[in-house]
């Protein structure tokens, strides 16, 4: 079975700097990869190329087998990948309500109206968000805004989610409900997702894998208990050593 | 891809063709461009146009410069109302202020007589007319640009340092892109001003292009070489704008509101009111002698039987080129400011329109759309509303630029994402999310078009004369109340058009 995203060999410069060298991923479907690395190491650049907003001047990025970027060029539309994102700034629609927010999306996809009318309800229902429909971003709590974004995002039934740093700037409590509330809904919708973070606890409480980024390179891939029991660099350590001093974020 | 061409293709077609066109035309008139070219006359008459163009900016900048600031940033009373006073001129085709002087200091103004009367038709009051006409525009652009100053910058410095040593060691540097986009949109204003020497009677460069198109020198040869000096300096200015500027440019726009402390004026507060008040009044004060003229000599009575169509044709070719402004702003705004292949390009030609002396475009459009198979067109009012584009499709280009640089790229990228195509994500995530800059920019773009005068004046159609070519044509030979009335009736257009549109975009902004 072939991957739901792989990337092999990407290469991006950023106006003449190297930002990510000779780099290879590869998640399954239903799979929750967890990105973890440093401020600069390189981590929103995957998740860009991935939806196609860089385009890699080297290797390729597959989408179910499928090549959707190669050898700086573009192959597949963003809009084309079938694809959901949800970024650090939440990026919610400030002129939509919430469920003109989940709609949208859902209708540039085509998807006919009663069945669109079911998927917002559903899933409205399922992050706690019933009655809120008719509500704009600006109406809603931090914690509100969030759900409406994972919602957004889920609504599509994507071939994969794209999470970039979405909890960080959040206070503990709230972090914790929500990394649960995404970990229960990737996993029932089996949904493939990439979570991009700094954060250690983030990554072990919501991935399957992790795979830890240093300066535009990933330098070790695996699950918690393996990258503890062999850390390849004191990088790794060092990361491994801060997340044993601070406990677990998901209880 | 294919929104962006056609919005491309309009640039192309209304900016670049005219000028391009002209390149072509030149050797056709080699000898009548030898012949003018080679007498002394033509160039020293362009470094008398230039450096008067020096001055004016030099002035508006001595002006600007501190009232943006007192504007912006100080406890001077009433600082918004002062703000409108003195930025309302700037929306006025020139010439109608030196009308307004001309009923206060001409021969036999209201305080007239044969010394200031002199000293107003001469290069001095030449300067002085048009530096406080085109002040404004460096005012509001520091102004505007000091207001989105991200308030950290200044806080940070004021724990440091008093608030004068605050404004001109970090306000001032920081807003150095603005100031260099007003100088200059100031100098190339400037330099392709028409009306004010023409009625002053300063001999300058585009009034020699002009004779020979509209006046009794007919010779449209002679015309295509005198162009010829006047492009090296729009290219320069282009130059200048990229080097200088560039896509610091964009700062000026973002206006945060009033909300940090304003900087203690002190004991310095009354003598700073007085001054800044009287620059104010001193610009609207042309426009109360306008009011004087026509009241006293029944000019407002006679209006009727001397306006005809022209403020119809000035609104609705206003309404019409805005629109289409506005239109190819939205589409190549967004693409200079997500840096989208070409938009740039295409944003250069757009700056060279602008700065181009408006003579030198007007004789290139003449040159494209003066052909039997574009009759139709040319003998129509059409005409002006490709002008229009042609001159100011900048403004709807930058205005769009500089609302979408400062809304986060994520709102588009998550709706492409979902899915959505260009032409979704510009009608429903791009241009709702914008939409009071954009609202800004329509205005915008209708108060340049309903201003214009420089180029309309080369190819308006017979008989359908925008209101300020009518005002012009008739001030020679009109009854002066009259012209006077004719030239209020303009201001009060204006001023509908400019309160209705600032109030929409206000309420928008509320909502």
């Amino acid at each position: 079975m072939s991957a739901a995203i792989g990337i092999e060999g990407v290469r991006i410069r950023y106006a003449g700097k190297l930002v990510i060298d000779e780099l290879s991923l590869s998640i399954k479907p239903g799979e929750v990869l967890a990105l973890l690395g440093p401020s600069g190491s390189g981590k929103t650049s995957v998740l860009r190329v991935i939806l196609g907003f860089v385009t890699p001047e080297t290797g390729t990025v597959r989408l179910d087998g499928e090549v959707a970027s190669q050898e700086g060029r573009l192959l597949v539309l963003p809009e084309e990948r079938g694809l959901a994102v949800v970024f650090q700034d939440l990026a919610l629609w400030p002129h939509l309500s919430v469920a003109g927010n989940l709609a949208f999306g859902l209708n540039s996809r085509g998807v006919p109206r009663s069945e669109r009318n079911a998927r917002i309800r559903s899933i409205l229902g399922r992050v706690g968000l019933t009655g809120k429909e008719h509500s704009h971003p600006g109406e809603l709590s931090g914690g509100e805004r969030q759900r409406v974004a994972i919602a957004r995002a889920l609504v599509l039934e994507p071939r994969a989610v794209l999470l970039d740093e979405p909890l960080s700037n959040l206070d503990v409590g709230l972090k914790r409900e929500l990394l649960s509330i995404f970990r229960a809904l990737l996993k029932e919708r089996q949904t493939t997702a990439l979570y991009v973070t700094h954060d250690l606890r983030e990554a072990a409480a919501l991935g399957d894998r992790i795979a830890v980024m240093e300066q535009g390179r990933v330098v070790q891939e695996g699950t918690l208990d393996s990258l503890r029991a062999n850390p390849a660099s004191s990088f790794v350590r060092t990361l491994l050593n801060d997340f044993s001093g601070a406990g677990t974020i998901d209880g | 891809m294919l929104v962006l061409s056609a919005a491309g293709a309009v640039v192309l077609l209304t900016s670049a063709l005219p000028l391009a066109r002209l390149l072509t035309e030149i050797p056709g008139a080699g000898a009548a461009a030898l012949s003018v070219l080679s007498a002394f006359r033509p160039w020293l008459l362009l470094i008398r146009s230039l450096m008067l163009a020096a001055a004016v900016t030099a002035c508006a900048i001595a002006i600007g410069v501190p009232l943006g600031l007192l504007i912006a940033r100080t406890d001077l009373p009433g600082r918004r109302a002062l703000w409108m006073v003195h930025a309302f001129p700037m929306f006025l085709p020139p010439f109608l202020l030196a009308l307004g002087w001309f009923q206060l200091f001409g021969r036999e103004g209201f305080l007239g007589g044969e010394v200031t009367a002199r000293l107003l038709f001469s290069e001095v009051g030449l300067v002085a007319v048009l530096a406080l006409t085109f002040s404004p525009v460096v005012t509001s652009m520091m102004a505007l640009a000091l207001l989105g100053m991200d308030a950290s910058l200044e806080e940070a410095a004021r724990v440091a340092a008093r608030p004068w040593r605050v404004a001109t060691r970090i306000l001032l540097p920081a807003a150095r892109p603005a100031l260099g986009l007003a100088a200059i949109l100031v100098f190339a204003l400037s330099v392709s001003e028409l009306g004010v020497p023409m009625f002053l009677r300063v001999d300058v460069f585009p009034a020699a292009v002009f004779a020979r198109l509209g006046g009794i020198r007919y010779a449209p040869g002679e015309a295509f070489a005198l162009v010829v000096p006047l492009m090296p300096v729009a290219i320069g200015l282009l130059f200048l704008e990229r080097r200088l500027v560039g896509a610091g440019s964009f700062a000026v726009a973002g206006l945060r509101g009033m909300s940090r402390a304003p900087i203690p004026l002190g004991h310095w507060h009354p003598a700073l009111a007085a001054v800044s008040w009287s620059i104010a009044v001193a610009g609207a004060l042309p426009l109360g002698a306008l009011a004087l003229r026509g009241a006293r000599g029944r000019g407002f009575g006679q209006l009727p039987q001397w306006i005809g169509l022209a403020p119809w044709t000035s609104l609705g070719t206003a309404v019409v080129a805005a629109t289409v402004i506005v239109a190819v702003g939205l589409v190549l705004g967004h693409g200079v400011a997500r840096r989208l292949r070409g938009a740039s390009m295409l944003d250069a030609l757009a700056v060279l329109a602008f700065v181009t002396p408006a003579s030198v475009l007007g004789v290139g459009l003449i040159a494209v759309w003066n052909h039997p198979a574009m009759g139709g067109l040319y003998a129509s009012v059409a005409i002006l509303i490709v002008g229009y584009i042609a001159r100011y499709a900048v403004v709807g280009i930058r205005a769009v630029a500089s609302v979408v640089l400062q809304s986060p790229v994520h709102l588009e990228e998550a709706a492409a994402a979902a899915g959505a195509r260009f032409w979704r994500r510009l009608t429903r995530i791009i241009l709702p999310v914008n939409l009071r800059g954009v609202a800004a920019g329509l205005l915008l773009a209708m108060v340049f078009c309903l201003r214009d005068f420089e180029t309309a004046v080369l190819y308006y159609p017979p008989g359908r004369e925008p209101l300020p070519v009518r005002i012009f044509t008739l001030e020679a030979n009109g009854p002066p109340p009259v012209v006077a009335a004719l030239a209020l009736s303009h201001v009060v257009l204006t001023a509908f058009v400019v309160a209705g549109g600032s109030l929409l975009v206000l309420r928008r902004r509320r909502a």
